[in-house]
């Protein structure tokens, strides 16, 4: 069901979409945000991608990569607990503060890590998920 | 007041899920079960004392205990756990959708019909009618299949399992329109 | 012991699965051979910790890690005692004895729908499920355990198997829901979710909240140990996925909810367990009954093996009803025989609901009036079911005897005469029920030689895969049986700890969250 008026649309709020999920992902970690809520937001960018291009595009394009998706999200979001263990216990978190030069310094921990898994495994469950009910929709296969 | 209200939407949304659970629609069904997660969720939510207005963070690092003591905060832990259980009820709603989605494209209807007829004939021990592949409906597709494509060689191990995923894709049919 | 070993059963299988994931369809391929050996690697590997874990507790210790390293009732415990050990333990057996089958008998379309990934994360929840010393931690893992169980019931997606997938998910999820209002109930009320936590405040609260929990996780784990009247998702369901998923089931998932039980009532309601008695034992006689009964009306192997199911439920829970009775026997005889009993099962229900599996595929279906005659096809399948079906019942050297020979002692001894009897009558509906499935299955005359599939014992590798298993199982029962004095020891120890509520709440030492004078209780703003 691809649309013409969506077709164009996408092209700006795709980008956008994208701009604001790194945007929820790196503030997530003080603040409201966070790895889920990035990652239903990409998932959002790829639903309005399946709406304007229609499913089988979008599958063809990334359904081979989502189940991999899903495991190395998994893979980072454990290694992060696992990576505790080194230090005293289980998931406990590891920081590092890494100097920057003139920028100043980036203090970066296992919880980044953690959250960036965890915002893999969301955006690849989710379109999976959207890919199969709008295959359902569009009466592609059952 | 608040508390009131609360608890009677919850009361209201567990109603209305448990009516809606029972009946035969399966729209209606995943309708219910998504009134009956949002009551729970409300509960949960009503579980850490209510306060109007105040976010779950401390506003202030250094006189947290005289925000604590003067209840200017919000209990964070509730909101934790409902963010936990709608992440694993949107989970398994969205499996039941597309559970009910597969049962419709079988049946072509979404209103359950004479569930208790194939049972009635299927669990009757004293019938002697065998309706073939009923009862090992997933016995059917490997029989069909796998084994009589003659993917398995002599010695029952299966040949090439490690097939190209993009080949099969190709022969799948998924063509640009 | 370094704590951080209790996190092994939980992140090993998880990692081990996510990598079988990401390794799937890398470059296009699936590398099913891979995930076939790197499964049963980290099976065994997490057998191995288990096997640890049960050799430091059954010691009278306890492991206690508290993650992320916060303090008991601001982060999430995880604790093991010789109960969890114990499971531990036999969750690694089963899984390791069906992998093989799994791997013989499961189609490469299934296989190629992560059924590797998915049967490591099954058995990472129920790990998790048995480790957790966290309230809602363990209502997370029971989902990681359902959602498993959920897509590998479903995959393959044939139209029986999503019927009763639909069944036995809403169902499942009703009861999950009981129980997250009953965690939402027990954070309003005591104001903790860590169990030893929960233990220390549920002894101050008033007796409304207590009997109010008590029964919400009666019925939350009451519907997913398949409990008397909230069992009828588990014969809808468990008949329609490959028998090695529903052996899989049938070995783990209701032993979950019966461990709930066991640890909530001892360590949350340890005065219920008595003022309950009469509820807990006429549930658990009802279900014995009530599982026999139903197995003799069922017209299929693997039917009659899920109603078994339900009818050994109902013996766990009975030794717990008279967990704190005893006369002549000492306190804590009805739990240890309960676990022991729960060992018995597990190991010798998967076998069995593997046999039957084995024969459902050898005839090509398994309607017990269209199968038979497979003793002189396949005589050694045939001792190996024979042999299974009398452990089950509860013939002497093997393990089922002395599971119910303990029960019933305790029972008696504790003047439950009707309980007693009708656990009698139970064991001889089963009695009967397995004797009905070895003759009509086995014996006889086969009426349709033309809907053999005779694929399934005739390669050599496969034939071993799939017998292998099974063989492994029943020696595993057999010495339960010879070794029982032992073992009952063990199980006696567990029972001990488990009961042990101090102790409990000591190992995992919460500590008191400062005081604050906060607003009222009621704490509106209107």
């Amino acid at each position: 069901m691809p649309e013409l008026y969506l077709r164009l649309l996408d092209r700006i709020l795709t980008p956008v979409l994208l701009i604001l999920t790194l945007f929820l992902l790196l503030r997530g970690h003080n603040l409201p945000g966070g790895g889920f809520i990035a990652g239903l937001m990409a998932a959002a960018a790829f639903q309005l991608q399946i709406l304007s291009r229609g499913e089988v595009v979008v599958r063809r394009q990334v359904g081979r990569y989502l189940h991999p998706g899903i495991g190395i999200g998994l893979l980072m979001a454990v290694s992060a607990g696992i990576a505790g263990v080194l230090d005293t216990g289980f998931f406990v978190g590891l920081w590092f503060d890494i100097p920057l030069g003139p920028l100043g310094h980036l203090e970066i921990g296992t919880p980044v890590i953690f959250d960036l898994g965890v915002f893999a495994v969301v955006v690849c469950v989710v379109t999976s998920f959207l890919l199969g009910l709008n295959a359902v929709a569009e009466g592609v296969d059952a | 007041m608040t508390q009131l209200i609360l608890a009677l939407t919850v009361g209201i949304l567990f109603a209305c899920g448990a009516y809606l659970v029972m009946r035969r629609g399966q729209i209606k069904l995943i309708l219910g079960l998504g009134l009956l997660s949002h009551g729970v969720n409300l509960l949960l939510f009503g579980s850490g004392r209510l306060t109007l207005g105040q976010p779950p963070i401390f506003a202030d690092k250094q006189n947290f205990l005289a925000d604590l003591a003067r209840g200017r905060l919000a209990d964070p832990l509730p909101q934790a756990l409902i963010l936990t259980a709608i992440v694993i009820s949107f989970g398994i709603t969205a499996f039941v959708i597309v559970l009910v989605n597969r049962r419709h494209t079988i049946t072509n209807s979404d209103v359950v019909q004479g569930e208790l007829v194939p049972l009635l004939v299927e669990g009757d021990p004293f019938g002697a009618e065998i309706r073939e592949g009923y009862g090992y409906d997933w016995l059917a597709y490997e029989v069909d299949e796998v084994y009589e494509r003659g993917q398995m060689d002599a010695r029952g191990s299966r040949v090439s399992p490690d097939e190209d995923e993009s080949a099969a894709l190709e022969r799948e049919g998924y063509d640009q329109r | 012991m370094n704590p951080n070993l209790l996190a092994a059963p939980i992140a090993l299988p998880l990692f081990v699965a996510a990598l079988l994931l990401a390794l799937s369809r890398w470059g296009g391929r699936q590398r099913i051979g891979l995930q076939r050996w790197l499964a049963a690697v980290t099976l065994t590997v997490v057998l191995v910790v288990a096997l640890a874990l049960a050799q430091f507790t059954l010691g009278g210790q306890r492991l206690v890690l508290q993650m992320g390293g916060w303090q008991a009732p601001f982060g999430i415990t995880l604790i093991a005692d010789g109960l969890t050990a114990i499971l531990l333990t036999l969750t690694a057996l089963v899984a390791l004895a069906v992998l093989p089958f799994a791997i013989a008998t499961i189609d490469l379309h299934r296989e190629r729908m992560a059924f590797y990934p998915l049967f490591l994360v099954l058995v990472m929840g129920v790990n998790g499920a048995f480790l957790t010393g966290d309230f809602f931690n363990l209502y997370v893992f029971f989902e990681v355990l359902l959602m498993a169980s959920f897509v590998l019931l479903t995959i393959g997606g044939q139209p029986a198997q999503t019927h009763s997938g639909i069944r036995y998910v809403v169902l499942n999820l009703l009861g999950s829901l009981v129980f997250l209002a009953a965690a939402g109930i027990a954070y309003g009320t005591l104001g903790t979710l860590n169990m030893a936590h929960m233990a220390q405040r549920l002894d101050a609260a008033p007796m409304a909240v207590r009997a109010l929990l008590a029964g919400m996780l009666l019925v939350a784990f009451g519907s997913k140990a398949a409990l008397f009247p909230l069992f009828f998702w588990l014969p809808s369901s468990y008949h329609t996925p490959p028998p090695a998923v529903t052996a899989l089931f049938g070995g783990l998932l209701t032993k979950v909810g019966v461990y709930t039980i066991f640890r909530s009532f001892t360590l949350f309601f340890p005065d219920l367990l008595a003022a309950w008695q009469p509820l807990l034992l006429g549930i658990a006689g009802a279900t014995m009954l009530i599982g026999s009964l139903g197995a003799m009306a069922q017209p299929t192997v693997r039917r009659v093996l899920s109603f078994h199911i339900i009818s050994h439920v109902g013996f766990m829970l009975m030794g717990l009803g008279v967990a704190l009775n005893g006369e002549k026997l000492a306190v804590g005889f009805g739990l240890s025989a309960a676990i022991l009993y729960m060992a018995h099962h597990m190991l010798v229900k998967t076998g069995l609901i593997l046999a039957g599996g084995a024969v459902e595929i050898e005839m090509g279906g398994d309607r017990l009036q269209s199968i038979g005659g497979l003793v002189g096809r396949r005589p050694l399948l045939a001792l190996l079911f024979f042999l299974s079906a009398i452990s089950l019942a509860g013939i002497p050297p093997f393990s089922g005897f002395i599971g119910k020979l303990t029960l019933l002692q305790i029972t008696l001894d504790s003047r439950h005469w009707t309980v007693a009897g009708v656990s009698i009558v139970a064991s001889v509906l089963t009695l009967i029920n397995v004797m009905r499935l070895w003759q009509e299955a086995f014996w006889g005359k086969y009426e349709h030689p033309g809907r053999l599939t005779p694929w399934l014992l005739d390669a050599p590798v496969r034939r071993w895969l799939v017998l292998g298993p099974i063989g492994a199982l029943l020696l595993l029962s057999l010495g339960l049986g010879l070794f029982g004095e032992r073992f009952f020891q063990m199980t006696t120890t567990a029972a001990q700890q488990a009961l042990d509520r101090t102790g409990y709440i000591a190992a995992v030492h919460p500590v008191q969250p400062e005081s604050v004078a906060g607003p009222a209780e009621t704490g509106g703003h209107d």
